[in-house]
Formats: C-alpha cells, structure tokens, sequence
C-alpha cells in the first residue's frame, strides 16, 4: 500500500474489486468532491478509473523500474 | 430515439428498437457495486411515473468505474431485479469512455453538462437524456439523482 498522493504516472494499481490499472493520467479532482483525485489508464488494453482521497492508501501493484 | 447502431440487451439477444424508437429515452450507465447504486430506487420510480409508449430509461452496465460492475449479464440482471425490482431495459456491458467505447456514448457524450463540460463519462450513473428526434437535450452528473426537480423538468419538456 502507497499513499494515493504519491501514486506516479505508470504505476499498477488495484481497486478493492480486485480490478487492475496502469496509470496513464492523474485527474486532481473527482465528482467536485474535496480532497480527492482519480487515476485513470486510458490506453489501447483498456479504459478504467479509480478514484481515491489524498489520505488514503492505494494497492499498488507494480511500479515501473523498481522490484515491487 | 432511433438509434443507428444496433445494440445487445442483457438477455445477450438484440435490443428491441420498438423498446426505445419513438420515445424519449434516458440513458444511465449502471453498476451494482457502487455507492450511488441506490439510484436504481429513482430510476425505477420515474420508469413507472413517466414509462409506457413515450418514455422509458435505458440501463446500461459499465465495468469502466474501478471494476464496480464485474458480474455475468445474468447476474446483474437478477441483481436488478431482485433488489430493485427494476422494469426499465438494459443493454450488454459496454464500454462508455476510452478507445473502445460504444458509438453510442461517442455520440451522447459530446454533449455538455449544466457547466459546459462535455467529454468523458465521469463515473457510473451518468444520464444523458434523447428526445424522440434522437436530440440529446441534457446530461446530468452521477450526483444528481434521478428524481431531481432538473431531470424530471427535462423529461417533461420532452413529452410536451
């Protein structure tokens, strides 16, 4: 588990369903809600959204160039 | 609303156009894992307020919204039904944003919101409402509730 702030451009995330992203875009906000952001992987797999608040942990699955 | 795309029911067999030709049709991407699935409550009460040869919503399951949509068709049919006792049509899972989404949300979500946002679907239980004539008149946020005093006014508006 990261904090969602410090969730980068190309890591994997899951969502508590289980389902999985490549973040491709960071949106700072999400619904107009305070203190929330949305990850996004828009590519040719797949499009999927997750949304979190900036104190939160998120599951990340795999961050490019590390060994997680 | 005649639409000219084909679309798959959650039967998995073709929509019936007679289901939404010649009605003004609000058009809902669902998921039943979601925190604003009660909507399905509001959905289900203006199907039966407004339903019948004019009107009706069009339910359409979207997996896009952090996976809150994961089931068969089956059992987000007997979901529906069992828990919400919904009447309106659904169609198949379908993709509403990103490179592969439906023709039909290519074409509804072109139109702005209230702010004069248009683009991408922000999350499940968006509306888009369709007159007849296959105008798309308004679209509505996943906040604003399906018996909002602005969605209720547009549906009226439309069956005048």
């Amino acid at each position: 588990m990261i904090p969602a702030a410090d969730v980068r451009i190309g890591d994997r995330l899951r969502t508590r369903l289980g389902a999985e992203l490549t973040v491709t875009r960071i949106d700072p906000g999400f619904m107009d809600r305070e203190g929330m952001l949305a990850f996004v992987e828009d590519s040719d797999e797949q499009w999927l959204k997750m949304p979190a608040r900036l104190g939160a942990d998120v599951e990340l699955v795999r961050r490019p160039g590390t060994g997680t | 609303m005649a639409l000219p795309w084909d679309l798959s029911g959650i039967d998995g067999g073709p929509l019936e156009r007679e289901l939404l030709d010649g009605k003004t049709v609000l058009v809902v991407n669902v998921a039943s894992r979601c925190g604003l699935t009660p909507q399905y409550e509001g959905l289900e009460r203006l199907q039966r307020r407004y339903g019948g040869d004019r009107f009706t919503v069009l339910g359409v399951p979207c997996n896009q919204f952090a996976g809150q949509e994961p089931g068969t068709p089956e059992e987000i049919q007997e979901f529906c039904s069992a828990t919400y006792g919904t009447t309106f049509p659904m169609t198949g899972k379908l993709e509403v944003n990103g490179r592969r989404r439906h023709p039909l949300y290519a074409w509804l979500t072109a139109t702005p919101d209230a702010d004069g946002r248009a683009g991408e679907v922000e999350w499940n239980f968006e509306k888009f409402l369709v007159t007849p004539a296959g105008e798309v008149t308004a679209r509505f946020r996943p906040p604003v509730e399906p018996e909002d005093q602005r969605v209720t006014a547009a549906i009226e508006r439309s069956l005048k």
